[in-house]
């Protein structure tokens, strides 16, 4: 992935991995898995965790421990209300840049047909 | 009383024990993972810019459990990192928002700026002048 790809992600990953979390809760590894399978391949498995421990703190998702067979034990997210209202929001958001984005694309490709 | 006296001047002791079990858990990885996690430790230290001990000490523990994680998984450390180790790091440090040497810059300059529109609004409409 190019770095344009690197920079937008940055913003919209939070909304990605809330989204993810309206499923079922999960641990880090799994949500990293899911991104990998959905085609998004070199979101490193830090980065969604840094993003996890992010959201803790701002307390958008409940954190349990959860014993595991080796090493320490896993944190699984679950949405709590306040990160659902956040989700929501996000949506708005991106809905609103989608349509803006469009819209400018949809000019510059009228114009280059009438050019061309 | 005294005990305060030298928590003040040298950290809490609460913190020294926390920073100490810290140490210790990265020096029990195992490789490629004690390297990985202590070049990135060093990087936060200056890259993080935090000033308040609490807050450190909790991305600290973050960040072992990541490391200890990992090397359980034995997950590879590209795969943890990414390409770029610089904006890794960086990332990981924006999530924990404790009091920063920065922060006392960046109240002077809000407060800076706060003046210097307060100027605008003494002039002209659009802070122009009228007359040009």
């Amino acid at each position: 992935m190019g770095k344009q790809m690197t920079e937008m992600l940055k913003g919209t990953l939070e909304g990605i991995v809330l989204a993810i979390l309206t499923r079922r809760p999960a641990y880090g590894y799994e949500i990293t898995a899911w991104l990998r399978d959905q085609g998004f391949a070199e979101i490193a498995e830090g980065t969604v965790y840094a993003l996890l421990v992010r959201i803790e703190q701002r307390g958008l998702v409940d954190v349990e421990k959860v014993p595991s067979e080796k090493g320490p034990p896993r944190k699984v997210y679950s949405l709590n209300a306040q990160g659902r209202a956040h989700l929501d929001e996000f949506w708005k958001t991106w809905n609103f840049l989608v349509e803006r984005i469009e819209q400018l694309h949809h000019v510059q490709t009228d114009n280059t047909e009438r050019e061309g | 009383m005294a005990a305060k006296w030298i928590e003040t001047v040298i950290g809490s002791l609460e913190q020294k024990k926390q920073y100490r079990q810290y140490k210790a858990r990265v020096q029990a990885l195992p490789e490629p993972y004690h390297q990985a996690a202590k070049a990135l430790e060093r990087y936060l230290m200056y890259s993080s810019g935090l000033t308040d001990g609490d807050t450190m000490m909790t991305m600290f523990a973050d960040f072992a459990d990541l490391w200890e994680r990992a090397a359980a998984d034995e997950t590879p450390v590209r795969a943890i990192v990414g390409d770029d180790p610089v904006e890794f790091a960086e990332t990981f440090a924006a999530a924990y928002s404790g009091k920063q040497w920065i922060d006392k810059e960046r109240a002077r300059l809000i407060k800076a700026i706060d003046e210097a529109a307060a100027g605008d609004a003494a002039g002209g409409a659009d802070g122009r002048d009228v007359d040009a």
